[in-house]
């Protein structure tokens, strides 16, 4: 049968491996605040497997004059059970379940219950609870996502122990074409090619890529074997190029867009073909290096990709095997794919070995990693991506605060956001110390905002930040008095929900570690703290 | 308070109204009756009912808006249900601009979205009068220039060619394309507009005619060939269908043949999923672009009407693929701009006076000095070609109307013509001032 | 920066509720006033001439190229053009109906001319496109074909393309083709 579910069409941007994640994956959301439904209604519409919605909270009136998910007749009732009946309708293939308790007493009585979750997103927590929670999960390698909507002000915080992706899905990407260090199918693809002897028509759809090639291999035999390396040297084999364009009986070059076209691509064809830094990196971590029974599939493709740079590879990574279209005859642009193809295909049998004798000397079965992971992995081997988020407990501790980046960041008060951060730790350290927000209620708005500067100070103090926060920051964060706008709120929900989607599929590059919205200008900025 | 709400329903929006605060216009006037304002009189138009449709006329109802009238000429299909989440199986086929605004209007007290299953050019200048601001979740650029048109041709210009203030009607437009999207705030003549920056929308992607006719390489080739060329040659529906991209019979049609082009070429790649993208022209639609797109809408149309805080200057870019980026910048408005340069100039003539006058004052009159302008308007809603000396057959049809009155042409006092002509980089914009013989 | 509404002055004039048009009312559109600008502005080869069925209807007109050289001398080939409400956003639809021996005209009408699709830019005019079609005439480019075994007669054997070109102009079949006189 045909469902909503399986018409997706968010579904081909992070594919079928990538639904069936999110449809497996169990998210707890932690109060159902006008920014936590509009999240959790974010992953739901596409398909998440389930969620839980914790909240000891009654309706009010306010509640249900900011949320979509609440309505004039749950005022007085539980706000996870009313929330949870209301997101289920968006649906019906998501199952829903709530626990009418506050966050702190599940906390107190039973913290093992968060531990099945894949994520828990958490909005509406004061500070000591926000703490006790991260530690929990952090200890459980359990995923967190803070969220809050403030006034015109958002804030998302990612709090992953560990997190890696293999399809980051990169916009811009440099093809892997290793004209630098052409194969030997490559080599006799080219070899095969005569582009003086060819008729005009073959000559005008040779593809570039073989006429780099050979102008490039002309070049090296007048140069010692060396390529062209700074930027006069491709010049004049641009220039050699250029001369090759064929000529009409009055001399005049023909059209030849091919060959336009490799000219275009010389410099971007003449970059090295190396393994990436970051990629390095990964090889060079403890987790690659010391695999054990419970080593995530990630390191252990990652050793063997290593292992295969370091053997067959000679320091390359496996070939990512396609091409960019380029102007050419179908048959030898079919031809020229398949060459790539079955190398990449080679490289990757070379990989599967490398995993196969892995996975023994852990003692795991072979069919731990599959033929199609192997593949995605080798393809997408130079997109490779490891985060590792630092904890909310290094965040507030005095000691390893990003205190220099902070203080950096508010030098230049007028158009850095990151005021807001600071603004908000002030605002909790304000609820810390008189157990309600800044201006709050109506009548404390003028007499708030002194205490809001005290707090403000004291914490800056306590940091050891020197730099000055201008009054109108105050006087606008007492003007909120914590209120929850919707559209600020709606704003959040949707970046949030793709953050959760990331870590949920492994795809994309989530944030590292904070966003701050200002929606009073409709800028934003991500910081890591 | 008005009898729908219940204690602290609007407690929210109203700390952000009824305060004064540093970064609130400096005209702001923080008091309880902005709330009113936006609960009685503020009248909002949105445009499509679909992804962005659907979050603006939740995010904006739950700011306090009341009055709102929707268009959209859908109706709902089963691949909408995973985003435009209020729609559900019951209400496939029904229209969506209906459907939403029925939803909106039971489940938020008070509101009163009025739908409208039409096109937005059914509509004349004397409906999109009556709106303060105009919202737009589009994903037509047509459509977008069309009210953008209009919208500019609404303003009123002062005598000395400065906007009318209060004929402003300002457009917040939102896209998405996939993790990225935009918001912009237009207020027609005074920023930039859809015209002035065109060139920031993505041109359509075309394959050369000849690569698709005969050296296909990619999976997109062959489904390219099927849909310009295969189509209008073997009509597999009949006479004069058109490709619909939202008939499933169409595209498994398209898939089948695309299918058999490849595997002669012997190319893969050829999807049904990406045959529907092709011939659409899609690029999917996420839930939470949608999401962040239209609140950044609607946080916009809330300071727009309210001035409780500046104003978006004036478009910004989103992206969500690596971590989040957002880019704020200010469009420039261009001083050429086709659409919003235009300041309708007067000329005043007498009814019993013939177009050749007229054309004799656009040539011979020191301000416009043009050489050889051609002349059309609209009357009765079709466009009418006056006079055009520069093509033969048409200054053959057209030249007979010089010697014609202007009343004896149908053109009415107040009635606006254009005027191109090579001395100038745009047409022209005139309206006509006509004086009959008795007023004289 | 400018205040837009007052408190004072809310209510806005015009009509209350949707009234529908009114077509008294209606704009030309961007893309009317465009292509008012590409027509008044046509500067024609001596080989070229455009007809309007309907002056009233900017949108949609023939061109008839009549080449004074090169293979296709003293033929007559006309071109619809259909614009549409996209332009300049979107190139306009070209086709050609006269039935043609040619390499890069199908025999659909289908032209292969790299500014009617995929290098079209909003800059480029009515005229640019009425150059690009007249030079395809004056320079039939064999290496991207529409019209494949045309091509190939011309790649292999020009004076039998001449030929062909001449006979199929005169009337008269090519291979299993007709192709009807557009000689004058």
């Amino acid at each position: 049968m045909i469902t909503a579910k399986t018409l997706s069409k968010a579904k081909r941007l992070w594919g079928d491996h990538g639904q069936s994640a999110l449809e497996g994956a169990k998210v707890c959301l932690i109060n159902a605040t006008a920014t936590g439904t509009e999240i959790l209604k974010n992953l739901i519409l596409p398909g998440v497997g389930s969620f839980t919605i914790i909240d000891g909270k009654r309706v009010s009136g306010e509640d249900v004059g900011n949320n979509f998910f609440l309505d004039q007749t749950s005022i007085g009732k539980s706000r996870a059970q009313v929330a949870t009946e209301l997101m289920q309708e968006l649906n019906a293939d998501v199952s829903g379940d709530f626990v009418d308790e506050t966050a702190d007493n599940l906390l107190d009585n039973s913290p093992e219950f968060f531990n099945k979750f894949t994520i828990v997103v958490a909005t509406s927590l004061s500070e000591k609870i926000l703490l006790r929670l991260a530690s929990h999960l952090w200890d459980n390698e359990i995923p967190l996502i803070i969220c809050r909507s403030y006034g015109f002000i958002g804030y998302v915080r990612l709090v992953v122990r560990e997190h890696t992706v293999i399809e980051s899905h990169p916009d811009n990407v440099h093809e892997d074409l290793r004209l630098d260090r052409p194969f030997p199918a490559l080599v006799e693809f080219c070899d095969s090619f005569n582009l003086d002897t060819m008729n005009k028509k073959e000559h005008s759809h040779t593809p570039w890529l073989v006429i780099i090639y050979k102008y490039l291999e002309k070049w090296k035999q007048q140069h010692n074997g060396e390529s062209p390396k700074n930027y006069k040297e491709k010049n004049q084999l641009k220039e050699t190029i250029r001369e090759g364009f064929r000529k009409n009986e009055d001399g005049v070059p023909e059209d030849e867009e091919n060959f336009d076209e490799a000219i275009k691509n010389v410099n971007t064809a003449l970059l090295a073909t190396k393994v990436p830094t970051v990629v390095e990196a990964i090889f060079s971590d403890s987790s690659t290096n010391k695999l054990h029974f419970e080593s995530k599939p990630f390191w252990i493709l990652a050793q063997a990709v290593k292992e295969f740079v370091h053997n067959e590879g000679k320091g390359a990574l496996p070939l990512r095997g396609s091409i960019p279209d380029m102007t050419a005859d179908s048959e030898r642009y079919i031809q020229l794919q398949n060459v790539y193809r079955q190398q990449a295909k080679l490289d990757v049998d070379a990989v599967s070995n490398y995993v196969q004798n892995l996975l023994e000397s852990i003692g795991r079965p072979q069919d731990n990693i599959t033929e199609k992971d192997i593949r995605a992995f080798c393809k997408n081997a130079s997109f490779l991506c490891l985060l590792r988020s630092r904890s909310l407990e290094q965040e507030y501790d005095v000691s390893s605060a990003k205190i220099a980046d902070i203080a950096m960041h508010l030098e230049d008060t007028d158009d850095d956001d990151l005021v807001f951060y600071v603004m908000l730790r002030a605002v909790d350290r304000f609820f810390t110390e008189y157990n309600r927000y800044p201006g709050y209620d109506m009548d404390t708005v003028e007499s708030d905002i002194p205490k809001l500067k005290t707090c403000l100070s004291k914490w800056l103090q306590e940091y050891g930040i020197n730099q000055n926060i201008k009054d109108e920051y105050v006087h606008e964060l007492c003007r909120y008095g914590a209120c929850e706008l919707h559209s600020v709120a709606a704003y959040i929900g949707g970046a949030a929900a793709q953050e959760v989607i990331k870590v949920i599929t492994s795809q994309f590059v989530p944030i590292n570690n904070t966003y701050i919205y200002n929606g009073m200008k409709q800028t934003s900025l991500t910081v890591e703290l | 308070m008005t009898g729908v709400d219940w204690p602290h329903r609007w407690a929210h929006v109203s700390k952000i109204l009824t305060r004064p605060g540093p970064f609130a216009h400096p005209d702001f006037e923080a008091c309880p009756e902005m709330m009113d304002f936006l609960h009685d009189d503020c009248k909002l138009l949105i445009i499509g009912a679909g992804g962005l449709g659907c979050e603006l006329l939740k995010d904006l109802a739950l700011l306090g808006f009341r009055n709102m009238d929707v268009i959209d000429m859908d109706t709902i299909d089963l691949s909408n249900l995973n985003r435009q989440f209020l729609f559900r199986k019951k209400d496939i086929g029904k229209p969506k601009a209906d459907v939403a605004a029925e939803y909106i209007n039971s489940r938020i007290p008070g509101c009163k979205v009025i739908p409208h299953f039409t096109k937005i050019q059914d509509f004349d200048s004397s409906f999109y009068r009556q709106f303060h601001i105009v919202v737009c979740g589009l994903d037509s650029i047509i459509a977008r220039r069309w009210i953008n048109g209009m919208l500019v041709s609404l303003l009123k210009y002062n005598d000395d060619n400065t906007v009318d203030q209060s004929s402003i009607i300002p457009m917040v437009d939102g896209g998405t394309e996939g993790f990225k999207g935009n918001a912009r705030v237009i207020l027609p003549g005074v920023s930039a507009c859809v015209e002035c920056t065109l060139e920031l929308y993505p041109p359509q992607v075309n394959f050369p005619m000849c690569t698709i006719a005969h050296t296909p390489r990619l999976p997109e080739h062959c489904i390219e060939y099927v849909k310009v060329l295969l189509w209008p040659q073997e009509k597999p529906f009949g006479e004069g269908v058109e490709l619909d991209g939202d008939d499933p019979a169409h595209i498994k049609w398209v898939y089948d043949k695309a299918s058999e082009r490849a595997s002669q070429y012997g190319i893969s790649g050829v999807t049904y999923r990406l045959t529907q993208g092709v011939v659409k022209r899609i690029i999917p639609a996420v839930a939470s672009t949608n999401a962040v797109i239209a609140a950044a809408c609607a946080t916009e149309v809330f300071k727009l009407a309210t001035s409780c805080c500046q104003v978006l200057n004036n478009y910004v870019n989103f992206n969500d693929t690596e971590g989040i980026y957002t880019y704020t910048f200010e469009a420039e408005k261009k001083d050429n701009c086709a659409a919003c340069s235009q300041i309708p100039q007067h000329l005043t003539f007498s009814e019993d006076d013939k177009l050749q006058d007229v054309v004799d004052h656009l040539k011979e009159s020191a301000i416009y000095q043009l050489k050889s302008p051609g002349i059309i308007t609209t009357i009765d809603g079709k466009n009418k070609t006056l006079f055009m000396s520069t093509v033969k057959c048409i200054e053959d049809a057209t030249k007979s109307n010089l010697k014609k009155s202007l009343k004896e042409l149908g053109l009415e006092n107040g009635q606006e013509i254009y005027v191109a002509d090579p001395t100038t980089p745009n047409s022209l914009l005139f309206r006509l001032q006509l004086a009959s013989k008795m007023d004289d | 920066m400018i205040k837009l509404f007052s408190l004072k002055q809310q209510k806005k004039d015009g009509t209350d509720g949707g009234s529908k048009s009114g077509p008294a009312h209606k704009k030309a559109s961007a893309a009317q006033l465009r292509i008012t600008k590409d027509i008044n502005e046509l500067s024609l080869p001596k080989t070229c001439q455009v007809e309007f069925p309907d002056p009233d209807d900017l949108l949609s007109f023939k061109l008839i190229i009549s080449p004074d050289e090169g293979f296709y001398k003293g033929g007559h080939f006309v071109f619809s053009f259909k614009v549409g409400q996209g332009y300049p956003h979107e190139p306009p639809k070209v086709k050609c109906e006269t039935m043609v021996y040619h390499p890069n005209i199908d025999l659909e009408g289908n032209i292969c001319l790299n500014i009617l699709r995929e290098d079209w830019k909003p800059v480029l005019t009515i005229n640019s496109i009425v150059y690009g079609l007249q030079y395809l005439f004056l320079e039939p480019n064999p290496e991207d074909p529409l019209n494949k075994e045309a091509a190939e007669v011309l790649q292999n054997n020009r004076r039998l393309f001449e030929q062909n070109v001449a006979k199929a102009m005169r009337g008269g079949y090519i291979g299993s083709t007709y192709f009807e006189r557009c000689l004058k």
